[in-house]
């Protein structure tokens, strides 16, 4: 469903990607993880197109991201993304906010949105907030309003740039279990997280990136035990035992 | 002080007999009033839509904007009014220039004068408007993006209706300020309030009585320009938000 071919990206000369080739199939979940600085949230946004990259292409659903042919909006309008911030619209109410994109970008009418819209709050347990504002509810409540939010436009993958890193830890569990009821109906999910439980639970496999090059790309038990190089060693070393 | 004080000098007929004072400076305060809200009008939507391209990827339109602004914001208000009135219809096509010369003192007057208020401000609100735009969170666009709209919806939908919110305040001194500029416009004739005021003080050696009018004149308008404005910003204050319930 994503291909990605060597896909390299620097900022003058400084290489924030280099040569990262992968594969996403229909129904995985995978975790992208790695030191801070290693690439991981440019690489998840080069496959929605919200950053360009350089060199090498990316394929989603067989629309290549960085043809410039490509319509993008219409690309990125079949890819949920929830963002470390949340990033809700705060001018509008939590409803409003589910239903804007599919009145605007998908046509559908006022009372469809809003209906499906309250559907999806229902499903990630906040029905009753629909007509509250994003500043009122607190972080766990506006993220989960926020893969809500995704959800509405019927994505056919969903990007998480580290999810719950913007939490506080009594609101991490609240965001991960709707990920992970999401992951066992079969979404196809590419995730940038720290969240290990989460990648143990149901990754399907793990990336894990350093100095913007995949060093391993492998399933999440050869990962967790037996991650091949040095630094994921390290690396695992430095998160597991806390 | 030996001045003698007559406030009822307003209600005296004027020298032309066609009127009282109190008729010229309310004719004056009309004209101040249509003046710069029609200069108000027209320098939102330039400065609107010039602060949007400022901030807009692309290097020729951010790049025109940015010519646009320091252009206007950087030339005295007095000179701009003089170019407009002076200047411009000598440049103007012929038959353009002419038509403008033959239309009413007035009119020439008022159009020169509305030019110029209008894009002297909307270059200030222009950078008003990027300013707001540009302290939102820069994860706004992209989640805009990132929900399939287009560059110039996720403007229309997510980053314009907080950057206005945002710029309430600052666009109320603007506001307050057209007003106030819009007195310079008596150099080239237009008989606004502030002419008004100098002229009575001409006809009747009443100084003291007509400035003090002219001043509270300015003040009662600024004033309710911001009432009116608290008024929209109490009124479109997001809940939870920047000191929203």
């Amino acid at each position: 469903m994503i291909s990605m071919n060597k896909v390299s990206k620097n900022y003058g000369s400084f290489q924030v990607l280099a040569d990262c080739t992968t594969e996403v199939h229909k129904g995985e979940v995978i975790v992208v993880c790695g030191p801070s600085g290693s690439g991981k949230s440019t690489l998840i946004k080069c496959v929605n197109g919200l950053e360009p990259f350089q060199s090498g292409e990316i394929v989603v659903n067989g629309v290549s991201v960085g043809d410039p042919k490509t319509n993008l909006s219409k690309l990125r309008s079949t890819v949920g993304m929830v963002f470390q911030n949340f990033e809700l619209f705060p001018h509008m109410s939590i409803i409003d906010n589910l239903a804007i994109a599919q009145i605007k970008v998908l046509g559908r009418s006022q009372d469809q949105a809003r209906e499906k819209g309250s559907k999806l709050l229902e499903r990630v347990g906040l029905a009753v907030q629909a007509e509250k504002y994003p500043g009122q509810l607190s972080g766990g409540q506006q993220q989960r309003v926020a893969i809500a939010r995704a959800l509405a436009m019927d994505p056919i993958c969903m990007l998480f740039d580290e999810p719950t890193s913007a939490l506080d830890p009594e609101m991490v569990n609240e965001v991960l279990d709707v990920m992970t009821e999401l992951a066992q109906e079969g979404m196809t999910m590419m995730c940038v997280t720290h969240e290990m439980g989460f990648a143990k639970r149901v990754a399907s496999r793990v990336i894990f990136m350093d100095q913007g090059r995949i060093v391993e790309d492998d399933s999440k038990d050869a990962f967790f035990e037996h991650p091949r190089s040095e630094r994921a060693q390290q690396f695992l070393a430095k998160i597991l035992h806390h | 002080m030996g001045y003698n004080w007559n406030w009822g000098v307003f209600l005296q007929p004027t020298s032309t007999g066609d009127d009282t004072y109190l008729g010229w400076m309310f004719y004056g305060f009309k004209v101040t009033i249509a003046l710069s809200l029609s200069a108000w009008l027209i320098a939102l939507a330039l400065g609107a839509v010039v602060g949007v391209l400022r901030t807009v990827p692309n290097k020729w339109l951010s790049g025109f904007a940015t010519a646009y602004v320091e252009l206007f914001r950087n030339i005295p208000l007095l000179v701009q009014l003089f170019l407009w009135y002076f200047v411009m219809p000598e440049l103007l096509p012929e038959r353009m220039g002419d038509a403008f010369k033959q239309s009413n003192p007035f009119m020439q007057q008022f159009l020169a004068s509305m030019v110029c208020l209008a894009l002297f401000t909307s270059a200030r609100v222009a950078e008003q408007v990027r300013s707001g735009i540009n302290s939102l969170p820069p994860g706004q666009k992209n989640a805009g993006l990132a929900m399939g709209f287009t560059l110039a919806q996720t403007y229309r939908y997510v980053m314009l209706p907080m950057a206005v919110r945002l710029i309430v305040p600052p666009l109320t001194s603007e506001f307050l300020n057209i007003f106030k500029n819009s007195a310079v416009c008596s150099t080239i004739g237009l008989l606004e309030l502030a002419a008004q005021g100098r002229q009575l003080v001409d006809y009747t050696a009443q100084p003291y009585e007509s400035f003090i009018a002219v001043t509270l004149a300015y003040l009662v308008i600024n004033i309710v320009v911001m009432f009116g404005m608290r008024w929209v910003e109490e009124h479109v204050r997001v809940p939870g938000y920047l000191g929203g319930k």
